[in-house]
């Protein structure tokens, strides 16, 4: 009890001095910032008269084929295509190949990013093996490998068209036009989306298309980070048959069905222009979609599953379970930080038009959010236990990057500072809130850092949103910008997000857990004790993660065990 | 319990939602969507786990 209050003198006035450090700037940049119409250029005069293109002077063929060394004279009139030889370069030529120019940026920008973030697969595969012990290393890493196939297989069946069927349009991307069909049922007067229709296998509904071959790639490789998120929450006692059968089940109905209330033209997103709750529900690359959805699947297999023969005692205190290398997990955190820079600014889908400039901004957000995440979770920790500990500094870190993943299109750098803070603290509550009083198991902090921590950057948008992002003039069907309780955007907007909050509690946890029920049933999802003990590499996959390292006691052999 | 657990889950998230269409009240909204989320967490935490931690395997 001293400990205690003696721990909480010390902690309130750091963490009050710490925020008045944090809104004292903010404050300040607030009353610098020049209103938005003053900001605004004024517009371009229209183009009447035809234009001379033949003014453009291209070099000669003689200069080009001395080279360009100094990248001056690459890229001209020359390389612009003309639709008809005998009229020669056109208005019209030049226009289009302006709005193609704007789509390829947004191609290779969208391309790019999703890339990244299917690199942090490898992220999670080294967190989540390092935090296990050396005698389950081979299923880890097998499970965050194969999750990778699995998700995508099922997904290209029919987890996409579920989700972006009837989205209706991608203007930074081109169109994606044949995305247009929505199951949609009409509830108070109002329509409510809830499935898309068009899609399935990439070619139903005439969708063999450029641009929504760039979507699914990126929407693909987001719905394969929540479905690696459940891994580490069932890791160590998670039969190989069950994890692959309910991974399918996440990534072609539970993901994309909330994937598509948020991002796909469903009822969540048109929250604000049915129901007048500010932009609708908003939710920018995925605090919500992505982590809340992979947490809180991760919370029902836990609790299904149950803890890991072990952990918990028979008066019911909980033991430390290390997991065998700190420095893997440690890189694979930096590896999921700098994936984040295509998971966050990716989700403009475009670096030119509709306000996609703001990539900057975003990416800024979701640095400092990771930094002052870890930075909160070392402070809770070398406050409470007098260390700062390298695994949840690794855990703070993400947990800060998982809250701004929501906000990080709508916030400014103060208000992401802070978000990332309190998650940092959040998470560490987190874990020992599930760990002491729930005596939930959860080997990786997956549930804290996806879970509790997508909740809190759901619900910071209808908070720090600050009103100066501009995608286009609207958002989600609604003019002006997302504008949250602390920047005098009233309570609608977080009326919205709270409503998405329940509906992933009580929707897809529930989904979630009973689609693993039924998985239980047919398949059994958790592996005998005897195989529990031995370390899951020989009896589930085969082979050890380690071969070097075996034990041999009293004549037997077994791989090496922290347990 | 564990079926108590499930509905009061599904409960809670269907509150708020049909709260919509019982009024146009903000704050009212605001109020069902946090009572929505307390029986949401109450049903998953406090309902469904210990049903299911009454059986773990460290108790046995």
């Amino acid at each position: 009890m001293f400990l205690r209050t003696e721990f909480f003198k010390k902690v309130i006035p750091l963490a009050l001095g710490f925020l008045l450090l944090l809104c004292g700037p903010a404050a300040w940049a607030q009353s610098q910032s020049p209103p938005m119409a003053n900001a605004q250029a004024a517009p371009a005069p229209s183009l009447t008269a035809p234009v001379d293109v033949n003014a453009a002077h291209p070099p000669s063929a003689d200069v080009m084929a001395k080279g360009d060394p100094g990248g001056t004279l690459t890229g001209n009139i020359n390389d612009v295509p003309v639709s008809d030889s005998q009229k020669g370069l056109t208005m019209g030529d030049a226009v289009n190949q302006i709005g193609q120019n704007k789509v390829a940026i947004n191609f290779v920008w969208t391309l790019i990013t999703g890339f990244l973030v299917m690199f942090m697969q490898a992220g999670f595969a080294a967190v989540e093996t390092g935090l296990c012990r050396a005698k389950n290393a081979n299923h880890t890493m097998m499970m965050n490998f194969m999750v990778y196939g699995f998700g995508l297989f099922a997904y290209w069946v029919c987890g996409f068209a579920l989700q972006m069927g009837g989205v209706g349009g991608v203007g930074n991307l081109g169109g994606a036009a044949p995305l247009n069909s929505e199951f949609s049922i009409n509830l108070f007067g109002k329509s409510w989306g809830l499935f898309g229709m068009h899609g399935f296998f990439l070619t139903q509904g005439a969708t063999f298309d450029v641009a929504v071959m760039v979507l699914f790639l990126f929407q693909m490789v987001f719905m394969d980070t929540a479905a690696t998120i459940v891994t580490g929450a069932a890791a160590e006692r998670w039969k190989f048959a069950a994890f692959a059968v309910s991974s399918v089940f996440l990534a072609a109905i539970t993901y994309p069905l909330f994937a598509n209330w948020a991002w796909g033209g469903g009822w969540l997103s048109a929250l604000g222009a049915n129901y007048g709750l500010g932009h609708g529900y908003c939710d920018f690359a995925g605090s919500g979609v992505v982590h809340a959805v992979g947490g809180l699947t991760a919370l029902a297999l836990a609790i299904m599953v149950g803890p890991r023969i072990g952990k918990f005692n028979r008066d019911g205190s909980s033991n430390a379970i290390p997991g065998h290398d700190i420095t893997m997990v440690l890189i694979g955190c930096f590896i999921l930080a700098f994936g984040w820079f295509g998971f966050n600014p990716g989700s403009t889908l475009g670096a030119s038009g509709s306000g996609a400039l703001r990539i900057g901004t975003i990416a800024v957000a979701t640095m400092l959010a990771g930094c002052t995440g870890s930075f909160g979770s070392v402070f809770y920790m070398w406050l409470r236990y007098g260390k700062p500990d390298a695994s949840m500094a690794g855990n703070g870190l993400l947990a800060g990057l998982v809250a701004i993943t929501a906000p990080s299109g709508f916030v400014n750098t103060v208000g992401a500072a802070i978000i990332g803070f309190i998650a940092g603290v959040l998470v560490c509550l987190s874990v020992e809130f599930l760990d002491r009083k729930c005596h939930l198991d959860d080997p990786v902090g997956a549930i804290s850092v996806h879970g509790t921590n997508g909740l809190w950057g759901v619900i910071s948008i209808g908070l720090f949103a600050d009103g100066t992002s501009n995608y286009g003039g609207s958002w989600n069907g609604v003019d002006g910008s997302v504008t949250g309780l602390f920047y005098g955007g009233g309570a609608g907007q977080l009326v919205a997000q709270l409503i998405g909050v329940v509906t992933l509690l009580g929707f897809v946890f529930t989904l979630s857990f009973i689609i693993n029920i039924l998985v239980d049933y047919f398949i059994g999802q958790r592996v005998s004790p005897e195989s529990e003990l031995e370390g899951l590499d020989l009896p589930e996959m085969g082979a050890v993660g380690y071969p070097e390292f075996v034990l041999k006691n009293f004549g037997q052999t077994s791989p090496a065990s922290s347990a | 319990m564990k079926v108590l657990g499930l509905l009061m889950a599904v409960a809670g998230w269907l509150l708020p939602v049909f709260g919509l269409a019982l009024t146009e009240s903000t704050a009212a909204r605001l109020v069902l969507s946090v009572v929505g989320l307390g029986i949401c967490v109450v049903g998953i935490l406090g309902v469904l786990n210990p049903a299911y931690v009454k059986d773990a395997i460290w108790k046995k």
